[in-house]
């Protein structure tokens, strides 16, 4: 009974969460400045990282969930704080899959606005140290 | 009155043997997962259009063909492709470049993925370069001046198709 009380929750929550993003100009925002590299479906390709179930993954930790602003595929987008903000939480929503673990707050245009002015310059490395962090955190729980 | 108290005994009894105390959460559940599947019909997604097949005029073989608004190189249709497959013998690259064209035939705009097919030397036929929205390398995915021969065994450009992957966004 409370799991289906709990999923039925999670049902609403997600229409809650998802009341802000307009998902056609998300989704044409996604393809004009994401699936070039990272496919229709998130699926990366060759050296282009995996989102698809994957990317949820750094929500975990407040320096994983910054890193998906900083990283210059989002920071020095032509897209502006509201609708990177809205293909984020879009990207969460559709592309992230069961890989999202916590309870996902939306990132809001001011939250990007202060992010997206650190932008990475480094980023392999600086990647594996977080998801590295990522998974040491995890194991200890 | 015996005969009321008979029929409600009845009617109550044969009730409960039809249906199931957690009947109430079973159709709960349906109806919310039922009402997520709706837009899934294909009767709601006719109604939203089917953007990889959008009302067409033009040759894909010439560089007017509307697809062909951003595009900088030969084309798949005069290489033994199409504007939507690559040739026999080539791979087509996943990672692509993309932008939009306005399609004369219904004026919308389409979000168009130039998938280059890669893995032969150049085809060297129907060469088209309208670059319309093209930007200068320090916008890498907005510029057709590099080779997109990206995430293929081979990085040996070929040519280009150009792929309807969406409908353009506008606010209204």
């Amino acid at each position: 009974m409370r799991t289906v009380i709990a999923f039925i929750c999670l049902l609403l929550c997600a229409a809650v969460a998802a009341g802000d993003i307009n998902p056609q100009r998300a989704q044409f925002n996604y393809q004009m400045s994401c699936q070039g590299c990272h496919a229709p479906d998130g699926s990366g390709a060759g050296a282009v990282p995996r989102m698809r179930d994957h990317v949820g993954v750094f929500l975990a930790t407040a320096a994983g969930r910054e890193y998906l602003v900083r990283v210059p595929g989002s920071a020095v987008s032509a897209l502006s704080d509201a609708d990177l903000a809205e293909v984020l939480n879009w990207i969460v929503l559709e592309i992230a899959g069961s890989s999202v673990q916590v309870a996902f707050e939306p990132y809001s245009a001011q939250e990007v606005a202060r992010l997206r002015q650190h932008p990475l310059n480094e980023v392999a490395r600086y990647r594996a140290q977080l998801l590295a962090e990522i998974a040491s955190t995890q194991s200890r729980e | 009155m015996k005969f009321l108290d008979k029929l409600f005994e009845q009617q109550t009894r044969q009730l409960a043997q039809r249906s199931s105390r957690r009947g109430m959460l079973k159709t709960l559940g349906g109806l919310l997962v039922g009402a997520g599947t709706i837009p899934l019909l294909p009767v709601a997604r006719a109604a939203a259009e089917a953007p990889g097949h959008p009302v067409e005029e033009g040759d894909p073989g010439s560089c007017d063909y509307w697809r062909y608004c951003a595009i900088d190189g030969f084309l798949c249709s005069c290489c033994g492709g199409s504007e939507n497959t690559c040739p026999p013998g080539t791979e087509m690259s996943p990672v692509t470049w993309i932008g939009t064209c306005r399609n004369p035939a219904d004026g919308r705009n389409y979000v168009i993925s130039y998938n280059d097919c890669c893995g032969k030397s150049s085809c060297g036929a129907c060469l088209c370069q309208r670059d319309e929205g093209d930007r200068p390398p320090y916008r890498p995915d907005k510029t057709n001046d590099i080779n997109w021969c990206l995430g293929t065994s081979s990085a040996a450009y070929h040519c280009s198709t150009a792929i309807v992957v969406g409908v353009a966004f506008e606010e209204k």
